[in-house]
């Protein structure tokens, strides 16, 4: 029964959203 | 003789620690939207956070844990802007707790739910995404990701036993939607089966 886990699809996120995340912290502070 | 942390230093943890988590955080952060734009939101505003907060971690402890509860206090806050209630400052966000049940965007979920649930054709996807988000959550954090009862108890805030009775709860709403899908493919629950045996 824990089939449920194949029917939960793992979702690879887009490239750009990798890019955006690193311009961004690039300007905030740490 | 401490270390002295510099920008570099917060470069490389990031790198190494916080976005090797990327891919489940999406997954998770998708699973409780079930919209792509939403999804990316919130995983970035995850990792913005926990940027701006990383001199607030430790090198080497559970970085994935940290992560999730980021994103899940940061889908709870999304609702209560939908709603117009008071936000909470960053830290607060990171470090406190959140009340258990919130009736206000509980109900906006079964919008969207409902709104999913007629784009899906799948019956065993739908059951699972038709789950309240509270026990939907759960589900993911426990079967999907892997965490223990403690950590998903941190992540959720909420104690270790009611971690224990939600995914009790969700796997036997889970058993109720899907049982007759499940018998197609052979599966039945052996717990029905026993107390008929012992009934005749």
């Amino acid at each position: 029964f824990r089939f449920i886990k194949s029917k939960i699809h793992s979702r690879k996120p887009s490239p750009a959203l990798i890019k955006s995340i690193k311009e961004k912290i690039r300007i905030a502070p740490a | 003789m401490a270390m002295k942390k510099d920008a570099t230093y917060y470069d490389k943890v990031f790198e190494e620690e916080f976005l090797p988590h990327l891919d489940a955080l999406y997954t998770f952060a998708f699973h409780l939207t079930y919209n792509e734009d939403d999804a990316n939101d919130l995983v970035q505003e995850t990792y913005l956070k926990a940027f701006r907060f990383i001199d607030k971690y430790v090198e080497g402890t559970n970085a994935k844990a940290w992560l999730f509860k980021i994103l899940k206090n940061a889908f709870i806050n999304q609702y209560r802007k939908q709603s117009k209630q008071p936000n909470r400052v960053d830290y607060e966000e990171i470090v406190s707790y959140h009340d258990e049940e919130d009736t206000t965007y509980s109900s906006y979920m079964d919008l969207r739910e409902e709104m999913f649930q007629q784009m899906m054709g799948d019956e065993v996807t739908t059951a699972i995404n038709t789950l309240p988000v509270d026990f939907r959550t759960v589900i993911l954090l426990c079967d999907v990701e892997g965490f223990t009862y403690e950590e998903i108890a941190k992540i959720v805030d909420i104690p270790i036993g009611t971690v224990r009775s939600r995914l009790h709860r969700a796997r036997n709403m889970l058993k109720e939607k899907l049982s007759e899908y499940a018998k197609k493919f052979g599966y039945q629950d052996k717990r029905i089966e026993k107390k008929d045996k012992q009934n005749h």
